[in-house]
C-alpha cells in the first residue's frame, strides 16, 4: 500500500471512529433538558418580550408577583398576598421575605416598583408585552413603595380582580442595582433575574442556556440545565426529537404526529389550546357594497351559518386531532355552561336561511360572499379556510376564498378592520379569566373588535363588570355570553389544538395556554 | 487600470444606493411594520404610540434620508428587535455563514472542475453520461427537499452525521482562541457536510456541466489539434493548453457564485438550524426590522460588488488579450 493510500485509510478510520462520538455527544445527559422552539428571543430584555417563545424562557429566569397555574388559578409567587384600595385603583402586594436576585441582591419592594417604572419609562421606548399591552389594559399610572416588602401599583380604574391579577402576573420583576447600572444594550444581552433558573449563555439563533439556581425555594427545578434550542424547521425538530437529542418540541405538524408516536423514543401530547378560532362577520360600513354584506347583517343568517360548518370533521381531517367546538368566545372552564355548541346540520342551516329570506336562486345560490384568510399564521390555516368556504357554498352561500400572506397583507388589514365580509382569525385566550377572553370586544371602538360589532346590550353589560365581586361578575359574564350566542359576531369554530413532542425519557405535561413551563419536569 | 477601478467603485456606490432604496421601499410596501411590534390586542392609541417610538410615523423620504445620513457616518442603525447595532449583529453571524458558503463553494468549484474535465475527456462514455445525469439531478432537486431527505436518511436513519446545529471555527479564531478553533474542526466538518451539500449541490452540478462544455469547446480548437499532432501527452494538453482557456467562463461564474451561494444559504440555515446571516435577514424581513435588513443589504451588496470587481481584474491576468480600459 502506498503512503498516500495509507494516509487516506487512516483518515477514513478516524472519521468513522469520531463520528459516532459526535452523534453521542449530542444526546443530553441526565441533568440536562433540551427544548426546541421555532424562533429565538429577539433580546434578553424582559420589557421587550412579544412572543410566547420568548416568555417561555423568561418565565424560568424571572419571578412575577403572582403566577398563572396550569389549571388557570392565580397563585402567589414573589408576592404572598395583595390588598385592593376601596375604589379599586390601587393594588398593594406583600412580598416574601428573604428573596434575592441572581446576583445576590436582596429583592424588596423597591425592585418591584423599579420594574414597573422602568417598563413604563417613555425614555426606554419599550414595545414589549408589559408596556405595550399589560399597562394600557390595567390603566397603569405609577407604582410606589409602601414598606420594605410592600409595593403598590396605582391604576386609573377599578377592574375585575382575576383579570387584573392575571395581567399583572405577566410583569417580570428585575433587579434594580444591576439594571440601573447598565445600558439598555447591555441589559438586552445579560439578564439577571429572580426566578428558579439563571442565565448562562446565549448564542443567537442557536440556543439559550440557563442553569438551576441553588437553594431557590419558591419553585422546584427538576433539571440542572436547560437548553432552549432554536430549530425553525418543523421536520428538523421532529428528527432531533426522535433521535433523542431534544426532549420537548413545540408545534409538531399534524402530519408528523404518527411518525413521532411510532418512533418508540417520543410521543406527542395534543392539547386543546386557548386560542379561539373563528370566522368574523364584518359589520363595518366600508364593506356595505360588498356582495353578501347585507345578508350577514341579519342575525338569523349568522345563526344559520353556524350550522353549516362541520367543525369536528375539519379538526379530524385537517388538524389531525379531535377538538371540541366552541360554544362561546370564552375558554372552558370559564364559559357559560348553559350554552351548547352549535351543531353541524346542513339541512337546518338551509332551513334557517330560507326562513331568513335567502332562498336558493335558480342557479342554487342564495347569495355570494368573500371569505378572507391568512396563510402561515395558524395551524393549517389556508386549508381550513378553503374547507369553510366549501361548506358555506354547499348550503348555497357561494363563497369566494381569498388567502393572503399573514404579515405583509392580512395582519395590516385585520388591524385596520379592513377584512371581510367574512374573515378567518384566531385570538389568544386564557385559562384564568372569562373577561380576558371577552376583552376582544371591550368597546365598540376597541382595536380588537375587528368585526365592528355594535351590540348595545353587550357593551353596556361590559361596562358594568368593573369592580364586581366574583359571583356577580360570573352572572354578568353568563348573560353577555348569551347575548353573544344569540347575536353572534363570530362564526364559532374551535380552540386551536397544540401539539408537543415529548421524549420518553422525561415526565412532563403540556399546558393549554401555549406556555412551556418545565420546573416540574423530571426524568422517568 | 486605476481609472477603471475608480469608475467601477463609483458604479458600485450607485448600485448600493439603488439596492438600499429598493429594499427600503419593498419593506414599507409590504404593510405597516408597526403591527409586528405590538400585542395582538393593542388598541389604536397603543399602535400610534408604538409607531412613534419606532420612528415609522415620519414620512418615508425622511426615514430614508435619515438612514443615508447615518450610513455616511458609518452608522447602519440599531436593530429594532435586538436593541443592538445592526452591523454588529450581521458581523456576529457572518462567520457561520462564511463557513457554510466557503464549504459549499469548495464543493461547487474544487470538485466541479475535475469532474467537468474528467467528463469532457471521457466524452460519450457511460461514465460521462452518468456524471451528466447526476448533474441534471443536482440542478433539479429543490434544496429544501434535499436537506430534509439528508436529515431523514443520513442523520436520523443511519445516524452518521449530526441532524442540525453549528460548531464554530472562524469565530473563535477571530477572537484569538486558536486552540478552540482547531479542536472544533473535526466536529465542525461533520456538522457542515449535510448543509454544505444542500447549499452547494446546484452550483456543483451547474459548474461541472459548464467546465465540461467549456473544455469540449477548447479541446476542439485547432491549437489543441496541433499540440496533439506534435505528440504532446494528453495530460499536458488538457491541463497546460486547454484548461487555462476553458477557465475564463468558469471564473465569470465564480464571481457570481459567491453571491448565489449566499442567497441560497437561507434555506439550508433554516433546515439545519444554522445560526447564520441568511436566517438573521430572513427573520428581520419577517419582523420588518428595517435597520437590520438595510445593514445586511449594504454589507452584502458591497461584498458582491467587490467580488465582481476582483473577478474582472482576474480576467486580465488569465487572458492578456483582455484590456480593462
Amino acid at each position: 500500500m502506498s503512503r498516500k493510500s495509507r494516509f487516506s485509510l487512516l483518515f477514513i478510520v478516524l472519521l468513522l471512529v469520531t463520528m459516532p462520538m459526535v452523534i453521542q455527544a449530542q444526546t443530553p445527559d441526565e441533568t440536562t433538558l433540551v427544548i426546541a422552539q421555532s424562533v429565538d428571543v429577539g433580546a434578553l430584555e424582559p420589557a421587550l418580550i412579544n412572543s410566547r417563545a420568548e416568555s417561555n424562557i423568561f418565565n424560568h429566569l424571572y419571578g412575577t408577583l403572582f403566577e398563572i397555574s396550569e389549571s388557570g388559578t392565580l397563585d402567589p409567587y414573589l408576592a404572598t398576598s395583595y390588598t385592593i384600595s376601596e375604589d379599586g385603583t390601587e393594588w398593594t402586594f406583600t412580598l416574601n421575605e428573604g428573596l434575592t436576585c441572581h446576583d445576590g441582591e436582596a429583592l424588596t419592594a423597591d425592585y418591584v416598583v423599579y420594574s414597573f417604572q422602568r417598563a413604563a419609562d417613555p425614555a426606554n421606548a419599550f414595545t414589549g408585552n408589559t408596556a405595550g399591552f399589560v399597562f394600557p389594559s390595567v390603566g397603569y399610572v405609577d407604582a410606589r413603595v409602601d414598606g420594605d416588602l410592600e409595593a403598590t401599583i396605582i391604576t386609573d380604574r377599578a377592574q375585575s380582580e382575576p383579570l387584573r391579577l392575571g395581567l399583572l402576573s405577566e410583569v417580570y420583576i428585575h433587579c434594580q442595582d444591576y439594571y440601573s447600572s447598565i445600558t439598555l444594550e447591555e441589559a438586552a444581552e445579560n439578564p439577571v433575574g429572580s426566578g428558579p433558573y439563571r442565565f448562562v449563555e446565549w448564542v443567537r439563533d442557536d440556543y439559550v442556556l440557563i442553569e438551576k439556581v441553588p437553594d431557590y425555594t419558591l419553585r422546584t427545578a427538576g433539571f440542572d440545565q436547560i437548553y432552549w434550542r432554536v430549530i425553525p424547521e418543523a421536520s428538523t425538530r421532529v428528527a432531533e426529537l426522535i433521535a433523542g437529542n431534544v426532549d420537548i418540541i413545540a408545534n409538531v405538524p399534524p402530519d408528523q404526529v404518527a411518525a413521532v408516536d411510532n418512533s418508540g423514543s417520543a410521543t406527542v401530547q395534543a392539547v386543546s389550546g386557548t386560542r379561539r378560532m373563528y370566522v368574523g362577520f364584518q359589520f363595518g360600513e366600508a364593506f356595505a357594497d360588498a356582495p353578501g354584506y347585507e345578508a350577514i347583517q341579519n342575525t338569523d343568517v349568522r345563526v344559520a351559518l353556524q350550522h353549516a360548518i362541520d367543525v369536528p370533521t375539519i379538526c379530524a381531517t385537517l388538524l389531525g386531532t379531535d377538538c371540541e367546538r366552541a360554544s362561546s368566545m370564552v375558554n372552558p372552564p370559564n364559559n357559560n355552561p348553559e350554552l351548547s355548541p352549535y351543531t353541524y346540520d346542513a339541512a337546518e342551516a338551509e332551513r334557517l336561511l330560507d326562513e331568513a329570506g335567502y332562498p336558493r336562486g335558480e342557479n342554487g345560490v342564495r347569495f355570494e360572499i368573500t371569505l378572507m384568510g391568512p396563510r402561515g399564521r395558524y395551524l393549517n390555516d389556508a386549508n381550513v379556510v378553503q374547507a369553510i368556504g366549501q361548506y358555506l357554498t354547499d348550503v348555497g352561500v357561494q363563497t369566494t376564498v381569498e388567502i393572503l400572506d399573514w404579515s405583509s397583507d392580512y395582519l395590516p388589514r385585520v388591524r385596520e378592520k379592513n377584512v371581510g365580509p367574512l374573515f378567518f382569525l384566531g385570538s389568544g385566550g386564557s385559562t384564568w379569566s372569562a373577561l380576558y377572553d371577552m376583552a376582544d370586544l371591550s368597546a365598540p371602538t376597541a382595536g380588537t373588535n375587528y368585526t365592528n360589532w355594535m351590540n348595545e346590550e353587550w357593551f353596556s353589560l361590559w361596562d358594568s363588570t368593573a369592580g364586581l365581586d366574583p359571583a356577580a361578575e360570573r352572572e354578568v359574564v353568563n348573560e353577555m355570553l348569551e347575548v353573544f350566542y344569540n347575536d353572534p359576531p363570530w362564526l364559532l369554530l374551535y380552540f386551536q389544538p397544540d401539539f408537543y413532542g415529548v421524549s420518553n425519557r422525561i415526565e412532563w405535561q403540556a399546558r393549554r395556554d401555549e406556555q412551556i413551563v418545565v420546573y416540574g419536569a423530571t426524568l422517568k | 487600470m486605476g481609472t477603471y477601478i475608480a469608475r467601477r467603485l463609483l458604479q458600485s456606490i450607485l448600485v448600493m444606493l439603488g439596492v438600499t432604496l429598493l429594499s427600503f421601499l419593498t419593506l414599507h410596501l409590504a404593510g405597516d411594520p408597526t403591527y409586528l411590534y405590538v400585542s395582538e390586542r393593542a388598541s389604536e392609541q397603543e399602535i400610534i404610540d408604538t409607531r412613534q417610538k419606532l420612528g415609522f410615523d415620519r414620512p418615508l423620504p425622511v426615514q430614508y434620508f435619515d438612514f443615508l445620513g447615518r450610513l455616511l457616518q458609518g452608522d447602519l442603525g440599531t436593530s429594532l428587535r435586538a436593541r443592538k447595532p445592526a452591523l454588529e449583529l450581521v458581523m456576529e453571524r457572518l462567520p457561520a455563514t462564511l463557513e457554510l458558503t466557503l464549504f459549499a463553494m469548495f464543493l461547487s468549484t474544487i470538485l466541479a472542475i475535475p469532474i467537468g474535465i474528467y467528463s469532457a475527456t471521457k466524452r460519450g462514455t457511460p461514465l460521462d453520461g452518468g456524471i451528466m445525469l447526476f448533474a441534471m439531478l443536482g440542478q433539479s432537486i429543490p434544496g429544501f427537499w434535499l436537506g430534509i431527505m439528508l436529515i431523514l436518511s443520513v442523520g436520523l436513519g443511519l445516524r452518521w452525521l449530526p441532524i442540525s446545529g453549528h460548531i464554530p471555527v472562524i469565530q473563535p479564531a477571530l477572537e484569538g482562541d486558536i486552540s478552540t478553533a482547531i479542536s472544533n474542526v473535526p466536529n465542525a466538518l461533520l456538522h457542515l457536510i449535510m448543509p454544505g451539500i444542500t447549499v452547494g449541490v446546484f452550483s456543483l452540478s451547474r459548474n461541472a456541466r459548464l467546465v465540461r462544455s467549456s473544455m469540449l469547446e477548447v479541446l476542439s480548437q485547432d491549437y489543441i489539434v496541433t499540440a496533439r499532432s506534435k505528440g504532446l501527452a494528453e495530460r499536458r494538453i488538457t491541463f497546460n493548453h486547454a484548461f487555462r482557456n476553458a477557465l475564463i467562463p468558469v471564473v465569470t461564474i465564480l464571481g457570481l457564485e459567491f453571491g448565489f451561494l449566499l442567497s441560497g444559504v437561507v434555506v439550508a440555515e433554516t433546515v439545519f438550524s444554522w445560526p447564520g446571516v441568511g436566517r438573521l435577514v430572513f427573520n428581520a424581513i419577517n419582523q420588518r426590522d428595517i435597520p437590520l435588513v438595510q445593514a445586511s443589504v449594504v454589507l452584502f451588496s458591497l461584498l458582491f460588488v467587490m467580488l465582481n470587481l476582483i473577478v474582472d481584474l482576474l480576467y486580465a491576468q488569465l487572458d492578456p488579450r483582455i484590456r480593462l480600459n
